[in-house]
Formats: structure tokens, C-alpha cells, sequence
């Protein structure tokens, strides 16, 4: 061990300064310099430069954008369906990454987050309906297969999707509002939506039914 | 046809509530506790001990998840693996959304080093947790040596008393005016000093740690007539005020300091258990010398430490967690809340200190083992003390460049002739 001159204290591990006062320790010929006791461990660097460069990117592409749309002006205001486009992007894709260890969860976040997104769309270039008639009823369809493969696939335990499958399904029954308050044009595919979710749920219910009971109280215990 | 097994869970004590809503990447939540052998540590062996010890904790096994109005451990079956220590000290544990195992076992040399998360245990439960490990390493590697005469571990708690929440049990049910009246009774906290300084690059915690004669700081601590924790604290106290500048020496130093309610109150839970009291000294006039800030904590440490001030400061902390208005409250709003009270409380704190204690292991692996050590978090400069045989190790761990404290600190110790011995991360 060597002493340090200046604070009085012997230093156990392999330094060339004292970790107190910072002064270069002396070589002193009788004392040998101690083993390390904290290994040296390098700065890890940032690894989300996908993430940034994308960013940078967007931001890029909406000054751009506007740039144009004041050079050559429309009577469309398309700059503005590039920055909510981009922003409707994001949103999708942070939570998808900030969920991703929880696929099923992920895609049940999903499912909501493009639901909101496609309603807002469909009611900012002129409401057409598409988005109830269409978008949302499929995609609750969609969540529901999605969501059985991948659990079959990653073998995933029943206890780490039932309460997502239980969701699933309850959200793929709202179409049936849709019908009932005459807000849809086509109803076939919230036809389907509704009866495939009342054989899922009724699936679920009648052969998981214990295990959704105890993940609820799991869940929601207050 | 397989059938699944029932996934077990549990609730989390009062303490444990705390940490998964405060946690982030600053200020990770996670303490360290190390064991300095006297040969290098043999990994494969530390994986047996590890596979043996974890049976005998089950709660350690959990992973913790986020239900709609609290969070909760799920027990998994993931196999803890010991590993060469590559990350930072004290790196994060808990990640949201993650399912992964709360605490981390690796070694460095001598050293074997655990590191947990605080909402799993506190550090006289992690300790147990590590003492255990360290137990079936020296079995498994010395068993030629030891063959004669195996030694015994004196920790024989029931699995269930590991796993007792300690703080509902010793909760007295509803009596609306008396915590009305012990809440309002409690005195609103005043702004204390705060230690300034430089980031470390990457928030990485600076640790310092010298290992000195406990005989020797004893001896001195009783030249005051006064224990090691206090007569450590007040050393602490001064060198704070040293480092102070002159502007701010109107704010009193508060010391935080975490109390282990095993010793008050009968449980042998490996969870969390424990409480903190703060320990304020503002200097008046005059020039700061130790004796009277000695004398000044000493009485702080004996109003705090009554069984009934402990009992108040835990209706108080449980009357925060039952009530049925809190209850109701979802999870990511009930997490906003708490980090604005922990910003408001950590107002009043200008740093921690904590006694972890004499640790004791069976005599006959005293040739083996050469010092404990712990690693406390760290949101602001934190010291911890833990002795094994004559060891003391004093540990600081600080999220800032300057070391002008821990400098003060030890080089008091060495005037006062008592030899440390430093080592650290920097």
C-alpha cells in the first residue's frame, strides 16, 4: 500500500493518484502497489443513433415541407398533413419501443393509439366515415389474430396475455355501438368485428376463466 | 395437456412502495453490499452457492410489475446467473415494462457483490441475503478444510417470516383522530443545506471506502463518550461544514438516517424494514468543534430513537398507504404524487447516513473472508459504515466529481491516528 503524503491515508488498489486529494503518489520503493478493487469500466456510448437520425430526419422533412408550401403555394395545406403524418408516426412508434418487452401489451396499445389516430384523421380531411366503417372494426379484428399467433408462436404463458386477450376482445365488441347508433355506412365489418370478438371472449371465458380471475385480482388489487 | 402453475404474488410493504415510483436513471434506487474474500472468487462455485441460496429466499426470485393501482411482485422462474462485474456501480436494476429479476449477483477478484433493488429488500435483509450466499461459497470451496467441523448459519427464520411484511402487521388499524393528530403534529420541514458539485459523466457513482481498526475508531468515539454512529455522523457534519460555502451557512446540515425497526420490533423479514429520522445541527456562533456537535446529536439520536416516536413516524407512513382515497387512485398518478412528496422531503436532507453494522459469520470462516462492505444509493453524497471482526469499512458513494468531503472526513480520522486504508472507483 502507498501513503499518500498529503492526506495521510494508504491506498489499497493500483492508482497513480489519490483518489482524495488527486496528487500523484509517490513511487516509494518499500511499498508495492495494491491489486485493483473496481475494475475499470469504459463509458458506454449511446445506442439509440437510429432513433436520432430518424428524428433529425423528420424535423428535416416538415422544415422542407413548409419551405416548399410557401415557394409554391396550394390551396391544400399538405405541410400540415406532413407534421401531423410524422407526429401520428412517433407517437405509434415510441410507445411500441417503450412496450416492446410486453408484446402483447404492445399491440393491444396499438390497437388503441391508431383507433384515436384514424378517427382524428378521418375527421381532419372532411369526414367520410371510413375510419368507423372500416378502419377501426378491422383492426380490432386484426389485434385479436395478431395477438393468438404471437402468444402461440413466442410461447408465451397464459398468465402474460390473458388480461390482453380479455381487453381485446371487450374493445372489438364497441363496433356493435357503431351499428346501434347508426354512425356506420358499411356494417359489415363491424359485424365481424363483434361476432369474433364474442367467440374469443367466449372462448377465453369459459376455458381461462380461473386464470382471468386471479390475474384481475392480481391486477387491480387496491 | 399441460397445466399451468398458479403464479404467486404479493403485495408491497409500505417502504417498497416508494422506490419503484422514485427510480430513474439518476437516482437508480440500488444499493450494493460486497464481500471481500481473502483468494479470488471461483465463479462456478459462486453459482452453485447462488442456486442453493435462492431457495431459501424465495421473494428474490420475483419480478416486479405494474397493476392498475399498485405495483406488485410475481414470482418467475428465471435462474439468477452470476456474472464478471462489466457495469457501472450501482447501474439500474428496475426498467418499466421490463420483467427481470430485482437484484444481480457478480464478483471482481475477491470480491462478491450483490446488488438490489431497494423496493426488494433493505440492506439488513440483503445482508442476510448475502451473508447466506457467502455462507455456501466458503462450504462448497473450503469443504476439504471445513469437512471436520461445518459450521452452522444463524439465521433460521421460516420462509414465511422472510417473506412477512412486517409493517402491516404492526399496523393498528383505523383511529382517524389519532393520525389526524400525529399528522399534523409533525413539523413541516425546514430547508436544509445542499451539497453542490459537478456530475459524474453517464450520472456513474464515485465511491471512496476506507477500511480501518474498529478498536481504533472506537476508542476514539468514547473519548466523547458517545457511540460510533454518532461520533461518525458529527465527523460528518464538520466535514460538510468545511466544504460549506460562507453564503450558506445560515441552512442547518440535516443528515438523513435509515433505522432498522428489526431491532425494535420483533421480525426477521429478508424485506424491507425499516424507517428514516432526520438529524439536523445548525451552527450558531462561534467556531465548529466537534465536541459540541457531538453532544448536540447524541441528544438528537436519543429524542428520535423511542419506541414511541417510532411508532408515530409508522402510523403515519401507513395511514399515507391506507387510506381508502389513496387507494383508489390509479398507479401513474399515484406515482406523480410521490415524486413530488420525495422532492419536497429530500428538500429538508443535506446527506445520509447509515450503520449497517457488525456482521457476523460462523468463527470458523474467519480466515477466509476479509471484509464486508456496502454501497448505499445515492441521490445526494451518502456514507454507510459495516464492520466485520475488526474491520470497519467506511464507504462514501457521491453522484459528484469533488471529493472535498470524503477528503475532510478521512483525513480527520488519520490526525486523529487512526490508519485508513482507501480504495475506490475513481
Amino acid at each position: 500500500m502507498i501513503l499518500c503524503k498529503h492526506c495521510k491515508v494508504y491506498i489499497r488498489d493500483k492508482k497513480t493518484n489519490c483518489p482524495l486529494c488527486g496528487n500523484i503518489l509517490a513511487d516509494d520503493v518499500n511499498s508495492i502497489k495494491g491489486d485493483d478493487v473496481y475494475p475499470v469500466i469504459p463509458p458506454t456510448y449511446e445506442r439509440h443513433l437510429v432513433i436520432r437520425i430518424l428524428l433529425f430526419i423528420s424535423i428535416v422533412a416538415i422544415v422542407i415541407s413548409y419551405i416548399i408550401h410557401k415557394l409554391f403555394p396550394t390551396s391544400v395545406n399538405w405541410p400540415m398533413l406532413v407534421l401531423l403524418g410524422l407526429l401520428s408516426t412517433w407517437l405509434s412508434i415510441t410507445d411500441a419501443l417503450r412496450k416492446r418487452h410486453n408484446i402483447t401489451k404492445s399491440i393491444m396499445w396499438q390497437v388503441m393509439i391508431v383507433s384515436a389516430l384514424t378517427i382524428f384523421w378521418d375527421w381532419k380531411i372532411g369526414w367520410k366515415g371510413w375510419s368507423l366503417d372500416y378502419a377501426i372494426p378491422i383492426l380490432c379484428i386484426a389485434a385479436m389474430l395478431v395477438m393468438y399467433v404471437t402468444a402461440k408462436v413466442m410461447k408465451l404463458s397464459v398468465v402474460n396475455y390473458i388480461a390482453y386477450f380479455l381487453l381485446g376482445g371487450l374493445f372489438g365488441i364497441v363496433p356493435v355501438l357503431f351499428i346501434l347508433l347508426d354512425l356506420v355506412t358499411v356494417d359489415i365489418p363491424s359485424i365481424i368485428s363483434v361476432a369474433v370478438s364474442i367467440i374469443f371472449l367466449s372462448a377465453i371465458l369459459i376455458f381461462q376463466g380461473d386464470n382471468i380471475k386471479q390475474e384481475l385480482q392480481k391486477r387491480m388489487h387496491i | 395437456m399441460n397445466y399451468p402453475k398458479r403464479v404467486e404474488w404479493s403485495k408491497l410493504d409500505n417502504a417498497s412502495k416508494f422506490f419503484p415510483a422514485t427510480s430513474n436513471y439518476r437516482d437508480p434506487k440500488v444499493f450494493r453490499i460486497s464481500c471481500e474474500l481473502v483468494d479470488e472468487v471461483k465463479p462456478e462455485v459462486l453459482q452453485l452457492a447462488l442456486d442453493k441460496t435462492i431457495e431459501r429466499f424465495p421473494l428474490y426470485k420475483s419480478v416486479l410489475r405494474r397493476g392498475v393501482f399498485w405495483y406488485y411482485f410475481e414470482t418467475s422462474d428465471i435462474r439468477p446467473m452470476v456474472e464478471k462485474e462489466t457495469n457501472p456501480v450501482c447501474a439500474p436494476i428496475y426498467r418499466k415494462y421490463e420483467k427481470k429479476l430485482l437484484f444481480r449477483v457478480f464478483y471482481y477478484k475477491k470480491r462478491i457483490n450483490i446488488e438490489v433493488f431497494h423496493a426488494l429488500s433493505d440492506g439488513t435483509g440483503a445482508l442476510w441475503f448475502m451473508k447466506t450466499l457467502v455462507y455456501y461459497y466458503l462450504l462448497i470451496r473450503h469443504k476439504d478444510e471445513l469437512a471436520d467441523k461445518v459450521p452452522e448459519l444463524n439465521y433460521d427464520a421460516s420462509l414465511s417470516e422472510k417473506m412477512d411484511d412486517s409493517f402491516s402487521r404492526r399496523y393498528p388499524g383505523w383511529d382517524l383522530k389519532r393520525q389526524m393528530e400525529t399528522l399534523f403534529k409533525s413539523k413541516n420541514t425546514a430547508k436544509a443545506y445542499h451539497i453542490r458539485g459537478t456530475r459524474t459523466d453517464e450520472y456513474r457513482v464515485n465511491v471512496i471506502e476506507g477500511a480501518m481498526s474498529v478498536k481504533a475508531a472506537l476508542e476514539e468515539a468514547h473519548k466523547y463518550n458517545t457511540t460510533l454512529t454518532v461520533f461518525f455522523s458529527s465527523l460528518l457534519v464538520c466535514s460538510i461544514y468545511e466544504d460549506m460555502p460562507a453564503r450558506k451557512k445560515g441552512y442547518p446540515v440535516v443528515l438523513s438516517v435509515p433505522i432498522n425497526l428489526r431491532q425494535f420490533f420483533k421480525s426477521e423479514t429478508a424485506r424491507n424494514f425499516f424507517s428514516t429520522m432526520n438529524i439536523s445541527y445548525r451552527l450558531e456562533e462561534g467556531r465548529l468543534e466537534l465536541k459540541e456537535v457531538i453532544k448536540s446529536l447524541g441528544e438528537s439520536f436519543r429524542r428520535e430513537l423511542t419506541e414511541e416516536r417510532l411508532n408515530q413516524h409508522l402510523d403515519g407512513l401507513m395511514f399515507i398507504e391506507r387510506n381508502p382515497l389513496a387507494r383508489v387512485v390509479p398507479l401513474p398518478l399515484k406515482n406523480y404524487s410521490i415524486r413530488i412528496a420525495n422532492t419536497i422531503m429530500d428538500m429538508g436532507v443535506t446527506a445520509a447516513i447509515s450503520n449497517v453494522g457488525q456482521v457476523t459469520m460462523p468463527l470458523e470462516f474467519s480466515g477466509f473472508i476479509h471484509q464486508f462492505s456496502v454501497i448505499p444509493n445515492v441521490k445526494r453524497p451518502q456514507m454507510t459504515m459495516c464492520t466485520y471482526g475488526d474491520r470497519l469499512v467506511v464507504t462514501f458513494a457521491s453522484p459528484f466529481r469533488e471529493t472535498e468531503i470524503q477528503k475532510a472526513f478521512f483525513k480527520a480520522l488519520s490526525k486523529m491516528g487512526i490508519e485508513v486504508e482507501i480504495s475506490s472507483n475513481i
